[in-house]
């Protein structure tokens, strides 16, 4: 793509970005030429999609099947009380292109499947998970492993967050941290057992940091590193992970070779790849 | 078998330090393998600690992700815990 030119405005806008060597007028070029996809506009997704937005990234896109309730203004700071029953996804446009007119947003008001996730996701270069359940969080790892799209993970509880960033062929995945969601009902979500709003606001802009560095290309990611963060002791540690050869899905024998839905993999036996690559092979067949 | 001495620490990270209620405990069962530490810490727990590590079968969940020192047990059989070891047992975290 040819490079544009910066107006008056845009110099004044990014000029704390264009100082930074990291950054210059051809960094905020690639952010404005940039696509992400971010999937909840959520506790996490709000400050995700808040600092994406006044960095210049040019296109982004919110995924929410939700409308915005007086139980998420505590953490999901996209949101106002004025947009209670307003759909998340449309509400996150109206305020991330009020923040910078520079940043095209797109609204997705749709729950990931595995009949569209590959749909959803071709549009966009990266994507952020901020979702608030596992199916999701398998379907996003699962679509951009096949599909080849960086990713960052990060997930919250009361004042504890982990946060990765996945490079598919170079560095582990999300099932190759965990490769499989915990049986249903055992983990409990932050509707069940709270969150401090701020964890996600902590969580979240580690996120935005991460997806900047990505499309800047400076810096090292957080690829094969989970940083787990205490905000009750307020520590912050990173822990090496690695790939999984029997990774089900970016191994060397790959047993989920499209997206699988929650679903079919429920009933999973543990410390058993058979549930998995029966939910698989039981997909093939359908498909074939 | 080992008969080395000296405690070991557990730590507990999401639903299991919630569950459990403090992060950490102190056990002498330096010298025991990864997976024998997990079997005893389960079957001296509550039922409900028990079923975050162990299915019904007895069969370890393929969502625990353990850490020995901050660093990935590769090998949970194999693998020696030491005096002054930390083991960390993480659960994936589904809230955004």
């Amino acid at each position: 793509m040819a490079d544009f030119s910066f107006t008056e405005e845009q110099i004044e806008r990014y000029s704390r970005h264009i100082i930074l060597p990291e950054v210059g007028g051809e960094g905020q070029r690639k952010l404005l030429r940039a696509r992400v996809l971010v999937v909840g506009a959520g506790g996490l997704g709000s400050p995700v999609a808040l600092y994406l937005a006044a960095a210049g990234v040019g296109a982004i896109g919110m995924v929410d099947s939700d409308t915005v309730e007086l139980s998420n203004l505590q953490r999901q700071v996209l949101h106002t009380t004025a947009d209670l029953g307003v759909s998340k996804a449309l509400s996150a446009k109206a305020t991330m292109e009020a923040i910078n007119p520079d940043c095209v947003v797109t609204p997705h008001q749709l729950r990931l499947t595995a009949q569209n996730v590959l749909e959803v996701i071709a549009g966009y270069d990266l994507v952020v998970d901020g979702s608030d359940n596992f199916p999701t969080r398998y379907l996003v790892n699962d679509a951009c492993v096949i599909a080849g799209k960086p990713l960052s993970h990060a997930g919250i509880l009361r004042f504890e967050g982990q946060v990765t960033t996945i490079l598919p062929g170079k560095g582990p995945c999300y099932r190759c941290l965990y490769p499989e969601p915990p049986p249903p009902g055992l983990v409990p979500s932050c509707q069940q057992a709270g969150v401090l709003g701020a964890t996600a606001g902590v969580m979240g802009t580690i996120q935005s940091t991460e997806v900047l560095k990505l499309i800047l290309g400076v810096g090292e990611p957080l690829v094969g590193r989970l940083l787990l963060y205490d905000g009750l002791e307020m520590a912050f540690r990173i822990v090496r992970v690695l790939r999984q050869p029997d990774c089900p899905v970016c191994g060397e024998h790959p047993t989920i070779t499209a997206p699988i839905d929650y679903e079919e993999f429920c009933g999973v036996t543990p410390m058993g790849a058979h549930g998995l690559a029966g939910a698989a092979a039981a997909r093939k067949e359908v498909v074939a | 078998m080992s008969v080395a001495t000296g405690t070991i620490t557990l730590r507990f990270f999401g639903a299991l330090r919630q569950a459990i209620g403090q992060r950490e405990v102190g056990l002498p069962w330096a010298g025991a393998t990864v997976e024998e530490v997990l079997r005893r810490f389960a079957d001296e727990s509550s039922e409900e600690v028990r079923s975050f590590i162990f299915d019904r079968q007895g069969r370890r969940w393929r969502s625990l992700l353990l850490l020995l020192n901050e660093e990935p047990v590769e090998d949970s059989q194999a693998t020696r815990v030491a005096d002054g070891d930390i083991l960390a047992l993480l659960l994936p975290l589904a809230g955004g």
